[in-house]
C-alpha cells in the first residue's frame, strides 16, 4: 500500500498540536502544547518521556481518538477527522474482547470490514501461525499468558494491514525476558513491511533498540518536544546483543542525560 | 400465614447465597465430600426424627406443625394422584412468562436509557420511585386489572424481574471498558458493530450473572401472586390448605416448591456456566 506514490508524504504529521482539558474546577489543563511530529512511511519512531508527560495524548491525536485543541493532525496528507482509518492501535491495557476466542478476536477487524467469515478465519489462522499461537485459536483471552495476549493483539492489529501502527507501551506489563522476545518478534514482522510505527515507551533501552528516531517529550503538564535523536544503528538488529554495542551505549548516555532532567522535573513538581 | 410467606421469599435468597460459596477457595485438608454428604443426611434424619417423635409425644402441637410422615404422605398423594402437576405447570408458566417479558423489557429500556443520556436523566426519578415501591402492594391492583388468571401473576412477576435486569443492563452498558470500545473503533467498527461486538456482550454478562436472582424472583412473583388470589397454581394450593387449617397441605406445597426451585436453579447454574464460559473461574 505504501508504495512510491506515498513514500514522500508523512504517514503521520502533527502540526503544533495542543491538547487542552477542562478540569472539574473549571480551569484548563494542557496535556501537550505545540507538539510537532513527523513520521514517514516505513519509519519506526519512539516517543519517550517521564510519566504523565502526555505520550498517550500524542498517540490518541494521531489515531483520531482525540482531536487536538489547536494545531492539526494529518495522515498521508489528509486531516485526521474521526478515527484514523489507516492506523491500528495497540493499547497498553488488555484490549482483546474477553468474550471472543483468540481466532474471533484476530479476525474481528476483517469481519467488520465486510470480509467473509471463512476468508477472515483463514487469514486469522495465517496470522496466528506467524505469532506462534496456532494451537490456541479456541482459547479465550483469560486462558492465555500475558505474552500470548500481546501476540494476539499484534495479530489483531496487523491483520487489517494498516499503514500506521500506534503502540502505547504495549510490552510494559510483561516480564523482561518475554518483553525482549516480543520486541524481537515485532521487529521481524515490521521489517520490510513499509509500515510507519509510533511506539510509546518509558523504557529508553527499548526505544533506542527498536527505533529509527527517538523523540523526547518534556515533563508535563504542557509537555513539548525537547529533542529528537536519529538512531542509525544498522538493521536488521539483534536485540539480545544490541545493548552492548558502543554506538548504543553512546546514544543511551546522551539521551538519558536529557531524559533524566525531565524526570527530575516531574518529581520536583510532584514533591512541591 | 407468616411461615408461608417467609418460606417463599427464601427461595431467591438461598440461590443468591449459594454463589459466593462456589467461588470461595477451600483448603484441601477438609472433610471429604462423600463424608460431608453423609453428615448432611444424618443431620436431616435427626431433625426430621426429632420433629416426628416430639410431635407424636405431644411436645409439638401437630395442628400447627404437622408431622414429617404426614407431610410425606400428602406429597406422595399429590404426586401419585397427579393433583399437583396442573398447579405446578401453571406456576412455572407464570414464572417463565414473567421472566421472559421482564428480561425483555429490562433489556430494551436499560439499553435505551444507557445509550440516550436525555432519557436517562428524564426517567431517573421515576425509576427510583417505582423501584422504591414494595412490589407486593402491586399485586392487588394487578388482580383488579388482570383478574384471577395467570396474567395478573405474570404482570406481578414482571415488575420484580424487570428492575433487576434493567439496573444490570444500565450498569453493564455504561460500564463498558473504554479501551475495548476504542480498540474496536480503531479496527474499523461502525456504531452497529460496537453494539454487536462490544456493548451487547458486555451488558449480557451483567444479565447472565443476575440470572439466579431474576429467575428466583419470577417464581416468587408467581407464587405470591397466586397466594393473594388465584384459581390455580401452587400458591393457590397452599392458600387453600391454609384456609381449611390443613397444615400438611401447606408444608407439602412448600416442600414441592422447594424441590422444583432447586432443580430450576441447577439448570440455571449450567446455563450460566455455559454462557459465561469465557470468563475466568473466580478464585482460580
Amino acid at each position: 500500500m505504501t508504495s512510491t506514490e506515498t513514500a514522500h508524504v508523512p504517514a503521520v504529521q502533527l502540526d503544533a498540536c495542543t491538547k487542552e482539558f477542562v478540569t472539574p474546577q473549571g480551569g484548563s489543563y494542557f496535556a501537550v502544547k505545540g507538539i510537532d511530529l513527523t513520521v514517514m512511511p516505513g519509519k519506526f519512531v519512539s516517543i519517550v518521556g517521564p510519566t504523565g508527560c502526555g505520550k498517550s495524548t500524542v498517540l490518541n491525536m494521531a489515531a483520531g481518538l482525540m482531536a487536538p485543541s489547536q494545531g492539526e493532525a494529518r495522515s498521508f496528507g489528509a486531516p485526521v477527522v474521526g478515527v484514523n482509518r489507516r492506523a491500528s492501535y495497540m493499547f497498553q491495557q488488555d484490549a482483546l474482547l474477553p468474550w471472543k476466542t483468540v481466532l474471533d478476536n484476530v479476525s474481528l477487524g476483517l469481519i467488520m470490514r465486510g470480509v467473509g467469515k471463512k476468508e477472515a478465519a483463514a487469514e486469522a489462522r495465517r496470522w496466528l501461525a506467524k505469532v506462534g499461537l496456532s494451537n490456541f485459536e479456541d482459547r479465550y483471552p483469560h486462558q492465555l499468558s500475558g505474552g500470548m495476549r500481546k501476540r494476539t493483539s499484534i495479530a489483531q492489529a496487523w491483520i487489517v494491514n494498516p499503514d500506521i501502527l500506534l503502540m502505547d507501551e504495549p510490552f510494559s506489563a510483561l516480564d523482561v525476558q518475554t518483553r525482549q522476545i516480543m520486541e524481537n518478534e515485532l521487529l521481524d514482522i515490521w521489517q520490510e513491511s513499509g509500515k510507519a510505527v509510533i511506539f510509546i515507551t518509558h523504557d529508553l533501552d527499548e526505544a533506542i533498540a527498536l527505533s529509527d528516531e527517538v523523540v523526547l517529550l518534556s515533563a508535563g503538564p504542557a509537555s513539548h518536544v525537547v529533542a529528537r535523536y536519529d538512531i542509525t544503528l544498522p538493521r536488521p538488529r539483534n536485540l539480545l546483543e544490541i545493548r552492548d554495542d558502543p554506538q548504543f551505549v553512546e546514544l543511551h548516555r546522551e539521551i538519558w542525560g536529557k531524559l533524566r532532567d525531565e524526570v527530575a522535573k516531574t518529581y520536583a513538581a510532584k514533591a512541591a | 400465614m407468616s411461615t408461608t410467606t417467609t418460606r417463599t421469599d427464601a427461595a431467591p435468597a438461598a440461590s443468591a447465597a449459594r454463589r459466593p460459596r462456589s467461588g470461595a477457595a477451600r483448603p484441601r485438608s477438609e472433610t471429604p465430600a462423600a463424608l460431608m454428604r453423609f453428615y448432611q443426611l444424618l443431620l436431616t434424619a435427626v431433625v426430621l426424627g426429632a420433629w416426628e417423635i416430639l410431635g407424636r409425644a405431644g411436645v409439638i402441637d401437630t395442628f400447627f406443625f404437622s408431622l414429617p410422615s404426614a407431610i410425606g404422605v400428602a406429597v406422595w398423594d399429590w404426586i401419585v394422584t397427579g393433583f399437583i402437576f396442573p398447579h405446578l405447570w401453571i406456576t412455572l408458566q407464570e414464572a417463565l412468562y414473567a421472566f421472559i417479558i421482564g428480561t425483555g423489557l429490562g433489556l430494551i429500556l436499560g439499553f435505551l436509557l444507557a445509550r440516550v443520556r436525555f432519557l436517562e436523566r428524564l426517567f431517573e426519578p421515576f425509576v427510583q420511585m417505582f423501584n422504591a415501591l414494595p412490589r407486593v402492594v402491586l399485586a392487588p391492583i394487578f388482580l383488579l386489572w388482570f383478574g384471577l388468571g395467570i396474567e395478573s401473576k405474570v404482570a406481578f412477576g414482571v415488575t420484580l424481574v424487570f428492575f433487576i435486569v434493567f439496573f444490570n443492563v444500565l450498569q453493564g452498558v455504561k460500564s463498558v471498558d473504554r479501551v475495548l470500545l476504542d480498540n474496536a473503533r480503531m479496527l474499523g467498527a461502525t456504531e452497529r458493530h460496537l453494539i454487536q461486538h462490544v456493548v451487547l456482550p458486555s451488558a449480557l454478562t451483567w444479565i447472565f450473572s443476575s440470572l439466579h436472582i431474576s429467575v428466583g424472583f419470577a417464581i416468587v412473583g408467581a407464587v405470591v401472586g397466586e397466594y393473594l388470589g388465584a384459581a390455580a397454581g401452587v400458591g393457590y394450593v397452599i392458600a387453600q390448605a391454609q384456609g381449611v387449617f390443613d397444615t400438611e397441605g401447606v408444608f407439602a406445597g412448600m416442600f414441592i416448591l422447594m424441590i422444583v426451585v432447586l432443580f430450576v436453579d441447577l439448570g440455571v447454574n449450567r446455563l450460566e456456566r455455559y454462557l459465561l464460559r469465557w470468563r475466568p473461574v473466580p478464585g482460580a
